[in-house]
């Protein structure tokens, strides 16, 4: 116990040393514009982190391998660099250790100790990128949700918003000033608001409710839509000139429909603010996720069905798409930011400087980890644009937001965010991008031209060749057995997935026991106050009995009161 | 890279590490920050724990603390005589708390201290319309002023003494998940 603690200091103590990185900027962001807008920050460097730490695990495993043995690619007579293939990937680039089809699938090395199996190589490294990946974000949504997140919303009443709600870290005069000015303007709302009305009259409510199924249908009409004409388009990215054409559609879809859910908001009316945001959040995620998954349908099922080297063409695929998205952030930037400001303070003056929309530039963030996540199969050197790209993302969004953004208006409730955030990021973003990855893996046969790969019926048919290798040799096995009676046996996820059901209806009802303790105890501070019952001894007696089960607390304290009163 | 360096033994920059959230690089850079709040003051050589301490009005002088409307009270409520006047230690106790990795119940004991204006460990209403008047200025009427004290009285007081104890100060922070981030000063 005490040394898995010891551990776990130091390695916390590691990763703060090393994540110094940017410490002067965001300290200068978050004394500005508060912990609200400095979360952007902190998840775009978290984001960059995991993929320093793919690029690392990729170079080293899978690219310095093949660089050393074959140093030179081979690429056809006629093929030179030009420039374009920045932008679209192919050509000169798609012969290269860029993609999957730069790969070899020999062993490389001469016999005994110094062989390199690249099958091997190349499937490990990417599952166990994929795995460790998991592993952190379900760390760090765990523990988030524990820290962070409160099921019983208290509200934003007068006492959270005078004790809890002022920003320590603003240390910017005049952000402080306007932080004050604010805070002094809230209050006086919620002074003079009149108390609401708790029923709205029926008409009102069916109305309501008219509003929200209409908005709700036309924004997933509007997703399918665009899912359908991507769909449509994608027939045509055969052409060689039209390559560009694909990911500039999908870039501006993802940029522009989100400007119109925004206009919902002007007409639905939803009780809590916070819903609101869900509301938007929800409707950017269904839309790009579904642009996503129609592209990755057509990838799996029409792509790896016609061409030759297709994994190549989805890595080329998904490098345009990713290059396009940077372009367009850029370009949002300028129109989110820039020119909304120039609008608001030069020619419509009631808009004023607007504000930094985290929510918005987090799910674009999101969007572009999904893409990089999906595309380490298909390219194993995708996270090197992604490393440029969030970097050089990191500082535009921080010379746009000191130019033109002013300090968000109401004190909002970031951590809360945080973990939807990390939430979103886990369930579309990295499962989606794992099952896709891990279809083409278990069923897709790999091209037989190119790729480390080639040959086999399907990728994971190279971990059975190994199998057999080993079970040739006495010393491995434990291993063999371990895989056919583990990992290919079905019984045995079933048996887990049943004990990992059994767990969580068992921390089910003790949660829901400690909640009426809660309750209880509460009611029983009230009591104890206006001298009803005698304290400590209650307390004592309930914190013993939360570890025998709910019900017998409730039935022990209903005799209790009924004795007293 | 610790092994050049001359201000602290290396028992005292374990003992450091172990007691406050920092490692050995930040704690360093604190005393480079405590330093230069008064050269003339605040010796280079730590190593036979010197007694000195850096009055109120220096300390509230730093970047990080120069704009918060609750200055005087954050580093009061760190010093051991109350005055203000902080040693090293108390500096650096107070950046500690203050750091992000520092647990919610230890934020807690400390915000409930620094607005706690007349040190009698609750929460009353003329130390809550202090801390309303710092934050906003002194910009709303005294009955506005009356008024949401009161509103925040009532809403947060469980045991019914018209006054926050800490434990009803307590409970409020457990339904305030952003505390843990604005409860925050970067150094």
């Amino acid at each position: 116990m005490n040394c898995f603690s010891d551990c776990s200091t130091t390695i916390s103590l590691v990763t703060k040393q090393t994540l110094e990185l940017w410490r002067g900027t965001m300290k200068e962001v978050g004394g500005k514009f508060g912990t609200g807008v400095l979360s952007y920050f902190k998840f775009l460097k978290w984001l960059l982190m995991f993929n320093i730490f793919s690029f690392l695990v990729n170079f080293g495993f899978i690219t310095i391998p093949q660089l050393i043995y074959h140093p030179t690619p081979d690429i056809p007579a006629g093929v030179s660099f030009k420039g374009l293939e920045i932008l679209t990937g192919a050509g000169y680039f798609s012969h290269t250790v860029m993609y999957y089809g730069g790969y070899s699938n020999k062993t490389q090395g001469t016999g005994g100790r110094s062989e390199y199996n690249m099958q091997l190589a190349y499937f490990f490294t990417v599952a166990a990128y994929m795995v460790l990946c998991g592993a952190a974000l379900i760390y760090s949504m765990a523990s988030s949700f524990r820290k962070k997140y409160v099921l019983a919303d208290s509200g934003l009443g007068g006492a959270w918003q005078l004790l809890c709600s002022w920003d320590f870290s603003v240390t910017n005069e005049k952000a402080v000033r306007q932080r004050k000015n604010n805070l002094r303007i809230q209050l006086k709302e919620s002074l003079s608001e009149k108390v609401q009305v708790a029923l709205l009259p029926l008409t009102e409510r069916l109305k309501h409710y008219g509003v929200f199924l209409g908005t709700w249908l036309l924004s997933t009409g509007m997703a399918l839509g665009c899912g359908t004409s991507v769909y449509f388009l994608c027939q045509y990215d055969t052409w060689e000139a039209a390559t560009l054409l694909l990911p500039f559609v999908v870039s501006l879809i993802n940029l522009v429909v989100p400007l119109f859910y925004s206009l919902f908001k002007k007409i639905e009316h939803y009780s809590n603010p916070r819903m609101q945001v869900y509301a938007i959040i929800v409707r950017n995620v269904i839309l790009k996720m579904s642009i996503l998954g129609i592209l990755c349908s057509y990838w799996m099922k029409d792509v790896a069905n016609t061409f030759s080297c297709w994994e190549s063409i989805v890595g080329q695929a998904l490098y345009r798409l990713v290059i396009m998205d940077f372009l367009f952030i850029m370009l949002g930037s300028f129109f989110g930011e820039f020119l909304s400001n120039v609008i608001g303070t030069k020619c419509i003056q009631s808009l004023g400087v607007p504000e930094f929309d985290v929510a918005r530039n987090v799910l674009d963030l999101i969007y572009a980890q999904t893409l990089a996540w999906i595309g380490i199969y298909f390219s194993p050197l995708l996270p090197v644009i992604q490393i440029i790209k969030f970097f050089i993302l990191f500082y535009l969004k921080k010379v746009s937001l000191t130019q033109n953004c002013q300090p968000p208006r109401r004190a909002g409730r970031a951590a809360q965010m945080q973990t939807i955030f990390i939430a979103i990021l886990f369930f579309p973003s990295f499962l989606g991008a794992l099952s896709m990855v891990a279809y083409t893996v278990w069923t897709l046969p790999p091209s037989d031209k190119c790729g480390p790969f080639r040959g086999l019926n399907t990728t994971f048919s190279a971990i059975q060749i190994w199998m057999d290798d080993l079970n040739r040799v006495d010393a491995f096995q434990w291993t063999v057995w371990i895989y056919q009676h583990v990992i290919r046996s079905e019984i045995f996820y079933f048996l887990v997935s049943l004990i990992i059901l059994v767990f969580i209806y068992i921390f089910r009802q003790i949660t829901q026991g400690r909640q009426l303790l809660i309750t209880l105890l509460r009611q029983q501070i009230v009591n104890v106050s206006s001298g009803e019952l005698s304290g400590p001894t209650c307390l004592v007696h309930q914190s013993w009995c939360v570890r025998s089960g709910c019900v017998y607390v409730m039935m022990l304290l209903k005799c209790r009161s009924n004795i007293f009163s | 890279m610790g092994n050049k360096q001359t201000i602290f033994t290396d028992e005292q920059l374990d003992a450091y590490q172990d007691c406050t959230f920092f490692t050995r690089k930040e704690i360093l850079r604190l005393h480079g920050r405590y330093h230069e709040l008064a050269p003339h003051l605040v010796p280079m050589d730590y190593t036979n724990e010197p007694d000195v301490t850096i009055p109120l009005a220096l300390i509230v002088s730093m970047p990080e603390l120069n704009e918060n409307p609750f200055r005087n009270r954050i580093v009061e409520s760190f010093s051991e005589d109350g005055a203000g006047n902080l040693s090293f230690n108390d500096f650096v106790d107070m950046f500690s708390v203050l750091s992000e990795t520092a647990p919610r119940e230890l934020k807690a004991i400390y915000a409930f201290k620094i607005y706690d204006f007349n040190v009698d460990n609750f929460l009353c209403k003329e130390d809550l319309e202090k801390t309303l008047n710092k934050l906003t200025r002194e910009e709303l009427s005294p009955e506005e002023v009356t008024l949401v004290c009161e509103k925040a009285i009532e809403e947060a007081d469980l045991d019914g003494d018209s006054k926050l104890s800490f434990a009803d100060f307590e409970n409020m922070i457990t339904r305030a998940p952003d505390f843990l981030s604005t409860f925050h000063i970067r150094i």
